[in-house]
């Protein structure tokens, strides 16, 4: 019953229309951008501010301000603004990483305004009421002891410090004793130079016409880019990480072992980033990748082994990641080390580079065309100062990429011997195998 | 103001072989959506084969008469496109988002792995070890894994098909055959049990011309049995408590049950508004009691299903579920006490009108929200055509949300604080 078929074609390679932006600066120093996208009645919006090099020292700090931020104002409680907000189809938290906080929103369009304004309401005149920052700070250390039992999130934090020594981006997550340790008058300090409208951007993606968006947004927002304040948030640029021995954070009783391999990656804005881009996923970015084809495909080691590339202001990276059976955790780093060698040393095929081309051209047209997909992506480019632009020249650039470029990166970049290596498992079942591989260093967490 | 209403357009076709054909056009940015739903889940699976609908969605990647291994996935990418599957109690879907110039090539694929799937020892024995990996990674190395989706419906249900777990035992996995594959193959995914759905820059007619094309020879099979398995309510509430040495702080769930979701839908929307009238957002009442009052949880939220995600894709019986995360500075029992209380006051009381009104807003943005990604778009329609039979309750749900009334919600409630219950308990090592 099996009848042959001719395969239609793929299709041309075309990149997605950029959408048309209003860029411009608020009053108070806010960089605004506003993108009209009207297939639904709904807002996105990101506001971004970037931490200085001692607040990124203190994540204690800004993670409880992530979460006390919405803890009441001088208008509203805690429950109170919620019901406000949660009454026009809205939603408004705040996250933060190593690098940035992020206030995400999103809203019905027809109540955009009134939107605004409790978030006006949240800026300028938050109370950090002090039970509601004990309670905030306690659950904060709950949360954060939930995380890390999670065997990923030890992996990260285990890579950063390997990848960034010396710089504050190496910072731990918080203690659960540093975050009950607390206090709401450190907050509201926080708060007066986090918070400043210089050097804050601001995205809205959705349902209106931009200039009309943009006037509404001066106004609703008027109180709070009234705001005097400066923003000192300079940051070294990373180093380049030091490979050194293997690390084995210690994890008794896991089955699986986290491998990770990390190193440095060109920025957004390096001429070399799309053919970076480019040797990754042939590597391991996308499902037909040569790490997907050999540990899952050819050796059911992992299930979704991958590798990845993310970018900070002070620096990018490049990561590998491959969580397999503890048994078979020497294998798989055999076979990691092999594929990222081999790229390293005989780059890659015309046809892969058509692929991962596609791929990634593809990828990127998908990741923009969702509201918060659009929104996360322009207020992404913004905190690391790269041009709004790069919608239309990084697609532009992948197209143009040739393959000597792609193999130069993969060189550069890819290569086992520049990254640095860690595995999370139990060392009584994989310290002997690994050991067979490379020098092991054992860790507690 | 009440918030727009979104009415999209629906085109049907069923070919001869039964394969029903669904074209959804809509505002994209010249991209489209596909997806095939084929309607048999873990609900199906045969018994002493626990884990086979999801083992068999990864055999689906593994080539077929005109496609080679994973080459599906090759051509997919290669056309600058994106794709997954999942399996669920009652369906597994898979879908694909691309530029509208690779429409033919995606239902080429499609067609070819519904007409001539190529499972083979060798793919078998390396998906196994591939799913063994995954659930390694996604329940057993990992704290909370599973929790609730695998040990509430063992708890909650007496059935096999609906109290077996999803993902599988690994002596299970281990002894499925090609035989096995074939059979289940041969069984459900004939065409006259599956729905194609193309959504976003598509025309009908081009659509329906293709289907005819590529899925039209395949032949016709007979419709299999495909549930609902509904059983009795619990007679008597059940506990049960599981010890996780992972774990570094207690956790619990409450499975109630509801009506039946696709026979009362009606009423079953009640059961998602009165889910967020107690957990949706800081100021619902569980959320504002127990998180920010009486600071005793972590995190506390409710959801309709057997998965989490399953709301409205998943047939009878589903269950209404209570999940609290804790550091265990309250007993199980006073948590519980305070979710009978809400319970009971809204079983009394129901809502405020500003509190249904507050709902219903975030009901009707989160169903607009849940369209925005086509890739997404492609499944859930897919998805509600093979429950529902109905499509078009994209636009009609949150219309349905909006008819809700204060006494329907207290109702609900009613039936909750009525009935015995399941109680399942996580504790972590003893100290």
């Amino acid at each position: 019953m099996a009848t042959t078929m001719t395969r239609p074609p793929i299709g041309r390679l075309r990149a997605a229309k950029a959408p048309t932006v209003l860029e411009d600066e608020l009053p108070g120093g806010v960089h605004s951008v506003f993108v009209s996208r009207r297939a639904l009645p709904l807002v996105e919006l990101r506001l971004v501010v970037p931490l200085a090099p001692d607040q990124i020292r203190k994540p204690a700090l800004t993670s409880v301000l992530s979460e006390a931020l919405f803890a009441g104002t001088e208008r509203h409680d805690r429950v109170a603004l919620a019901e406000a907000i949660e009454g026009l189809g809205g939603r408004l938290v705040a996250h933060v990483d190593e690098d940035r906080l992020v206030v995400t929103g999103s809203v019905l369009a027809e109540h955009l305004q009134r939107f605004l304004e409790l978030l006006t309401e949240v800026l300028t005149v938050p109370t950090y009421p002090e039970p509601e920052v004990r309670a905030d700070s306690d659950r904060a250390a709950d949360e954060m002891v939930i995380a890390l039992s999670q065997p990923e999130v030890v992996a990260r934090q285990a890579l950063r410090r390997r990848m960034y020594a010396g710089h504050p981006y190496a910072t731990p997550l918080p203690t659960p004793t540093a975050l009950k340790r607390v206090k709401a008058a450190d907050l509201r300090l926080l708060h007066q130079s986090l918070l400043a409208p210089p050097g804050a951007h601001l995205v809205l993606v959705g349902d209106f016409q931009a200039p009309r968006a943009r006037g509404l947004t001066e106004d609703a927002l008027g109180k709070w880019l009234r705001r005097k304040g400066s923003r000192d948030s300079d940051l070294a640029a990373t180093g380049t990480p030091r490979p050194g021995p293997l690390e084995l954070v210690a994890r008794a009783g896991s089955v699986q072992s986290n491998v990770r391999l990390g190193g440095g990656a060109p920025s957004l804005s390096d001429p070399d980033w799309p053919a970076a881009a480019l040797a990754g996923s042939v590597l391991g970015g996308m499902f037909s990748s040569r790490i997907t084809a050999n540990l899952r495909e050819r050796n059911g080691y992992s299930y979704s082994p991958r590798s990845s590339f993310r970018h900070l202001r002070a620096g990018s990276s490049f990561v590998l990641a491959a969580d397999v059976a503890s048994a078979v955790t020497a294998a798989s780093l055999v076979e990691i080390m092999y594929e990222l060698g081999k790229v390293a040393t005989t780059g890659i095929t015309e046809d892969e580079l058509e692929l991962a081309r596609r791929y990634v051209v593809g990828r990127f047209s998908f990741e923009t065309a969702t509201l918060p997909g659009l929104a996360s992506t322009l207020a992404g480019l913004a905190i690391k100062g790269v041009g709004l632009d790069y919608l239309v020249k990084y697609p532009k650039g992948l197209i143009a990429t040739t393959k000597g470029q792609v193999d130069e990166a993969a060189q550069r970049y890819l290569g086992p011997h520049g990254l640095a290596t860690l595995v999370v498992g139990d060392p009584d079942i994989v310290r002997d195998q690994l050991s067979r591989v490379e020098e092991v260093v054992v860790r507690q967490p | 103001m009440p918030p727009r209403r979104q009415r999209h357009h629906f085109e049907r076709a069923v070919l001869d072989n039964g394969l029903k054909v669904l074209v959804v056009p809509g505002p994209s940015d010249n991209l489209i959506g596909v997806s095939v739903v084929y309607d048999v889940g873990f609900r199906s699976e045969p018994e002493g084969r626990t884990g086979f609908a999801h083992l068999f969605e990864h055999m689906m990647f593994q080539g077929s008469a005109n496609v080679g291994k994973v080459e599906h996935i090759r051509l997919v990418e290669s056309a600058g496109g994106i794709m997954n599957g999942h399996t669920r109690a009652d369906l597994t879907a898979y879908y694909e988002a691309l530029p509208p110039s690779a429409l033919e090539l995606a239902l080429f694929l499609e067609a070819d792995r519904m007409a001539s799937l190529a499972v083979t020892e060798e793919n078998l024995r390396n998906q196994v070890d591939v799913v063994k990996e995954e659930i390694l990674v996604n329940v057993i190395n990992r704290p909370y894994g599973g929790f609730p989706w695998i040990p509430l419906p063992a708890l909650a249900f007496d059935l096999y098909p609906n109290a077996h777990n999803g993902y599988g035992d690994f002596s299970h996995l281990e002894q499925a055959t090609v035989e096995d594959s074939e059979d289940f193959y041969t069984t459900y995914y004939a065409p006259s049990n599956a729905v194609l759905t193309v959504v976003g820059s598509a025309q009908p007619d081009e659509v329906f011309a293709l289907a005819e094309r590529y899925f039209g020879p395949i032949a016709h099979r007979p419709v299999p049995d495909h549930g609902p398995w509904p059983e009795p309510r619990l007679a008597k509430d059940r506990h049960q408590a599981l010890r996780d040495p992972k774990i570094p702080q207690p956790a619990f769930v409450v499975g109630y049950r509801t009506v039946d979701p696709v026979g009362q839908l009606d009423r079953y929307v009640v059961y998602h508004v009165l889910a967020n009238v107690l957990a949706e957002g800081d100021a619902s009442r569980l959320r504002a009691r127990m998180v920010y009052r009486d600071h005793n949880v972590t995190d506390v939220g409710c959801m309709l299903g057997t998965f989490g995600d399953d709301d409205y894709f998943v047939r009878d019986p589903s269950l209404f579920q209570v999940v609290v995360f804790h550091p265990g500075t309250a007993t199980t029992e006073a948590l519980l006490k305070a979710i009978d209380d809400e319970i009971g006051r809204l079983a009394s009381d129901g809502p405020t009108k500003e509190e249904l009104a507050r709902v219903v807003a975030g009901s009707s943005a989160e169903a607009w929200r849940n369209l925005d990604s086509i890739l997404g778009r492609a499944h859930i329609v897919g998805s509600l055509e093979t429950i529902h039979g109905s499509a078009e309750l994209i636009d009609e749900l949150p219309v349905r949300l909006g008819a809700v009334t204060s006494a329907d919600v207290a109702a609900a409630a009613a039936d909750l604080a009525g009935q015995h219950r399941a109680v399942l308990e996580l504790q972590p090592a003893k100290s």
